[in-house]
């Protein structure tokens, strides 16, 4: 007789190990299957050029959820975080702007640019450390449905109603900006040194089909401000061994605790009976039974791809059929043989320890994005860099580095004519030409490389359209509208089975907060033992 | 001494004459101060060319709320609405041409003409519209609540109003969140299929605002529309004699409710005493004492020139200055010889379908120049850099179709309002580039009426910085503000200053940079007089 598990997990990404592990150590039964020969979906390391360690996608942590370190105790099952110090922005006329963690220095800096912007940083900071301590709650929580008249609903908002009047006038303010406008016009507000506003504005698009002055990318650079390492906001780092690291840390947690995983192996559908889930019926054409099936996938595979549409009630299926992906962004991996050599800063020096970043002016910023309106992959794009070798020599050989850049944007969707196959190449030489034109030597460094385009993310990991979040941060896909309004709480209108990947609140990172989440519901609903 | 005013209102646009009016049937005698030599504000009509007169800005109308048109019986002081039957006609470069009727039968004959499948989804649309824009329609009536410490007042007309949305079951609530952020384009291509009606549609939601289509919150201002005229095109109704008609008449019922009016009275500043607002200074150094101050001028005016900023606390000042209030659109105003032949007209099978012997009744409403999504989107992106679209959006009207007092017979006026033609130029000044932004405007049109450049008598080009200069308006933006998510209800002009109070007493706001701020409406100078009688029970 077949294994009946008590859960069966869709794909090994960390959300779904995070999801996983809290199953396991409630002491349930708990299967992880996952596609790939690695763990991690977004978060895996790959010796793509022998030698070399990539953070073939996701590649910096910062928004980890302390409670989830905390309960699955990942230092212990070797989760490591190294600092990332700062950020370096090059500018073509031959200047930079270079923000670290050391706090008089980055204010003797900007006041290179702006005087008056050196002050405001500080101000500024502050003003988002408060702004961070108002909505992390909210990504701890289950979102509410406003539209319910369930006392236990009604209790959430108003707890959120509560929270918001007790923030002073001033606070206030600024969240009501934060949640309605775009990035750059909200940094207007407080600065005036154009490359300042550029190069915070970017936080505010990752992972968006938005420009910096699209409004509801304030809300994203807030969301990216919100990570904590050791309990400092805002700051950022590797994990060491990669961002793979991380998702072993979290898979072993999950083995130790009970947890079976499985990899190489694939879901096809999802069984259901009488509106049940079932189980799940695997490529070797094995069915696995289980009391609960949470699926990790983003809604498209699980709703449209996994199941059969009259499973599913008609209202659902046009809801998870119009949710938007709208993969916007790129990778290239690089094996370098030494170390870039910008123009502005010549030398090994610290910035290159931390983030650089390609976002000399709003108007590059903008432009960038114009052409992916269009269907073009920008020529010159926004480009956010890190060598971790330099902070983890354990990456690269001796002597030799990693370059890990994000490329935005490179929308999934080109206009007719252009298709990805063909347009690979290019969009890496882009990448490479653009990162040149700051550090010229990098051309003759380069051992191997590896170019991510949208498509390649999705075929590869499974990530719809290339969307690295499973589904664009855009207001209107947030909090109890993630991703289908209605079901935002990691239920679904099959019984038994859940969502518990980045589709779901709070949406995407290395975050783990809906994989947690989503556990903690399941456990809910199926009582504990 | 002056004799002590009660009630002096700076500025007689239509907001302001709807607060005089308000405020004198109440039995106050309210001074109206209106620096130019005719009232209206930026709602008049102007005789550009002799014997050509046309509507300034705004050609159509908002609708102006029907209580407002009803208690100050505008008829009856001599305004005459022409409604067209045809709402829009929107035009692709192809030679084809989409009409929008009020009527929605016909709409849907025409859209089906595109596609079966649009036809059917354009009435859900209409429907949704009708019903969430019923109930913004009563949000726009209410004063936005205090967020620091809402009133019992407030609470209760809210919870109504959150009754009425629940009436609406979860789904239409679901999806009335949902919109409200969203980018237009994303709402257009979720109901329609066809470019045209895509980008007919997405317009409403970036006219006048220094938004695209792609631009997400566009959705919002379309509701916000929709809240003073539900039909999917907007409105298409204007005044015989231009929108002047609608403010002349405005002011005869102020006058006749006891309001006085001046005319060639600019305010210089606005005079605070023991800090409370005490009167005005005129320029040329006349001093009128009032009790109350009202200013329909826009926000950044009143509280940054006409106000001395020690009255006001560092913080707010700071504030009103990020109030972003840059225009993005200019008029294009032309005298013609004959109407110009539209090659969607002229194109047979097109004008049969449309069963007109001379095709007028299909220029009678408004024309649309924007044929798809991502031509509105290039036309917005060179506003981005500071620079005019070589290929704007354009939303034109020929009211002498149906209007023939505004030009002299058999000839014809054609108003253009044309996006984006960004206040701030990256390079050179709008002296400079008026006859550029004219003439891209002309060239745009003639790619639908080739022969129209041979029609034209003269013309007028209106920018940003006359709209500064000549009406007043702040940054040459037509609603006093841009309206964004961040400048909509709570939040406009400021958190904490949205019920018509400024922060200084005695001084109150009534004009568009106040909510609901969705253009000719009225909705604010009507809430602005409801909250100022309150104070003065």
């Amino acid at each position: 007789m077949p294994t009946q598990y008590d859960a069966i997990v869709i794909g090994g990404g960390h959300n779904g190990l995070v999801n996983a592990a809290y199953l396991a150590r409630a002491g349930r039964k708990v299967l992880v299957i996952e596609k790939r020969h690695v763990l991690g979906g977004a978060a895996v390391t790959e010796e793509i050029v022998p030698g070399f360690k990539f953070s073939v996608f996701s590649y910096v942590v910062s928004l980890l959820r302390p409670e989830i370190i905390r309960d699955l105790d990942l230092p212990r099952h070797g989760l490591e975080i190294l600092p990332l110090d700062g950020t370096f922005t090059p500018m073509p006329n031959g200047d930079y702007l270079w923000r670290v963690n050391d706090h008089s220095k980055t204010r003797r800096e900007i006041a290179r640019h702006s005087k008056t912007d050196a002050e405001a940083y500080d101000e500024f900071g502050k003003e988002m450390v408060r702004m961070c301590r108002f909505v992390k709650p909210i990504l701890g929580m289950v979102p509410p449905d406003p539209t319910s008249l369930d006392p236990r609903e009604l209790k959430k908002l108003l707890f959120l109603g509560r929270r918001f009047q007790a923030l002073d006038h001033e606070d206030r303010y600024n969240l009501v900006q934060l949640m309605t406008m775009g990035a750059t016009d909200f940094l207007d507000q407080w600065f005036e040194s154009d490359v300042l506003k550029a190069t915070m504005s970017a936080s505010g698009i990752i992972g968006t089909f938005l420009g910096v002055r699209s409004p509801g990318t304030a809300y994203v650079l807030l969301h990216h401000y919100m990570g904590e390492i050791d309990g400092a906001f805002r700051s950022w780092g590797f994990s060491r061994g990669g961002t793979g690291a991380i998702s072993n840390a979290i898979g072993d947690a999950a083995r130790e605790a009970g947890a079976e995983i499985r990899t190489e192996v694939q879901v096809v559908r999802i069984l259901v009976k009488d509106g049940r889930a079932e189980g799940v019926v695997l490529d070797t054409g094995e069915e696995v039974r289980a009391t609960v099936v949470s699926s990790s996938l983003d809604p498209n595979l699980t709703f449209l791809k996994l199941m059969d549409s009259s499973e599913l009630p008609g209202e659902f299926l046009e809801e998870v059929r119009r949710f938007k992906y709208r993969g916007s962004s790129g990778k290239v991996n690089l094996a370098l043989d030494g170390l870039p050599e910008f123009k502005s800063l010549p030398g090994a020096g610290r910035h290159l320890r931390g983030a650089m970043s390609i976002s000399p002016s709003v108007e590059y910023m903008e432009r960038a994005y114009d052409q992916a309106k269009y269907g073009e992959f920008s020529s010159r794009p926004y480009i956010d860099m890190v060598i971790p070798s330099l902070t983890d020599p354990s990456v690269a050989p001796p002597g030799k580095h990693v370059l890990s850049c994000f490329v935005q944007y490179a929308p999934y969707k080109l206009k007719p004519g252009l298709n990805w196959d063909d347009q690979r190449d290019a969009f890496g030489d882009a990448v490479i030409n653009t990162i040149s034109e700051h550090a010229p030597n990098l051309k003759d460094i380069i051992i191997g490389r590896q170019v991510l385009t949208p498509l390649d993310i999705e075929r590869s990991i499974g990530l719809t359209e290339g969307n690295i979040f499973q589904g664009e941060l855009s207001l209107e896909q947030l909090f109890f509208l993630r991703p289908v309004a209605g079901w935002a709480r990691y239920r679904t209108p099959i019984r038994n089975l859940y969502m518990c990947g980045s589709a779901t609140h709070p949406g995407g990172g290395i975050m783990g907060a809906p994989g947690r989440l989503a556990a903690l519901e399941i456990l809910k609903d199926k009582g504990t033992r | 001494m002056a004799p002590q005013r009660d009630i002096v209102i700076l500025g007689a646009g239509h907001n302001g004459l709807v607060t005089a009016f308000y405020l004198a049937k109440a039995g106050h005698k309210p001074l109206v101060l209106e620096r130019r030599a005719v009232v209206g504000g930026a709602a008049v009509t102007d005789e550009f060319v002799p014997g050509f007169k046309v509507s300034t800005l705004a050609h159509s109308a908002g609708p102006l709320l029907p209580e407002i048109a009803r208690e100050m019986q505008l008829e009856r002081h001599g305004l005459a609405m022409i409604e067209p039957a045809v709402r829009l006609f929107a035009l692709s470069p192809d030679g084809r041409g989409l009409l929008l009727h009020s009527n929605t039968g016909d709409s849907v004959q025409q859209i089906s003409r595109f596609s079966k499948k649009d036809s059917v989804k354009y009435v859900e649309f209409q429907e949704a519209l009708a019903r969430y824009g019923g109930l913004l329609r009563q949000l726009t009536m209410l004063t936005p609540p205090d967020i620091d410490k809402p009133s019992a007042d407030d609470l209760w007309k809210y919870l109504k109003l959150g009754r009425n949305l629940r009436n609406f079951g979860k789904k239409d609530m679901m999806r009335i969140i949902r919109w409200g952020p969203m980018a237009v384009a994303d709402l257009a291509s979720e109901f329609f299929e066809t470019e045209l009606l895509r980008a007919a549609i997405a317009a409403r939601g970036i006219s006048g605002a220094a938004l695209g289509p792609w631009s997400a919150g566009s959705t919002a201002l379309l509701l916000l529309r929709a809240a003073a005229d539900p039909h999917p095109a907007g409105a298409a109704a204007f005044p015989r004699g231009g929108m002047g008609a609608l403010t002349q008449a405005m002011a005869a019922a102020a006058l006749a409710a006891g309001a006085e009016i001046r005319t060639g009275a600019e305010v210089q500043s606005i005079t605070i005493k023991n800090g409370a607002a005490a009167g005005v200074v005129l320029v040329g150094g006349e001093e009128i004492a009032a009790k109350l101050v009202i200013s329909n001028a826009d926000p950044r005016r009143t509280f940054l020139k006409l106000i001395d900023p020690v009255h006001l606390a560092p913080s707010f000042v700071v504030k009103m200055r990020n109030f972003r209030a840059n225009g993005t659109v200019g008029k294009v105003n032309l005298a013609l010889d004959a109407l110009p032949s539209f090659t969607a007209l002229q194109n047979f099978s097109t004008a049969q379908a449309l069963s007109m012997n001379d095709g007028t009744a299909a220029l009678s409403g408004r024309i649309h120049i924007g044929p798809d999504i991502d031509y509105l989107e290039r036309a917005f992106d060179a506003s981005k850099y500071g620079e005019f679209s070589r290929r704007p959006y354009l939303d034109v009207m020929i009211p002498s179709i149906l209007d023939p007092s505004v030009a002299p017979q058999g000839k014809h006026v054609m108003s253009i309002n044309a996006q984006f033609a960004p206040y701030r130029l990256k390079q050179g000044d709008w002296n400079l580039q008026r006859e550029a932004l004219g003439n891209a405007v002309v060239e745009t049109l003639t790619e639908y009426a080739p022969d129209l450049p041979g029609k034209i008598i003269d013309g007028q080009v209106i920018t940003p910085a006359d709209l500064e200069d000549t009406y007043g308006l702040t940054g040459g933006h037509p609603y006093h503000g841009e309206l964004t998510l961040d400048q909509l209800f709570i939040t406009r002009p400021l958190i904490g200053s949205s019920d018509y109070r400024a922060p200084i007493h005695g001084l109150y706001l009534c004009g568009s940079g106040t909510h609901p701020g969705n253009g000719l409406t009225g909705a604010s100078g009507y809430n602005a007089a409801r909250e100022i009688l309150k104070d003065l029970r």
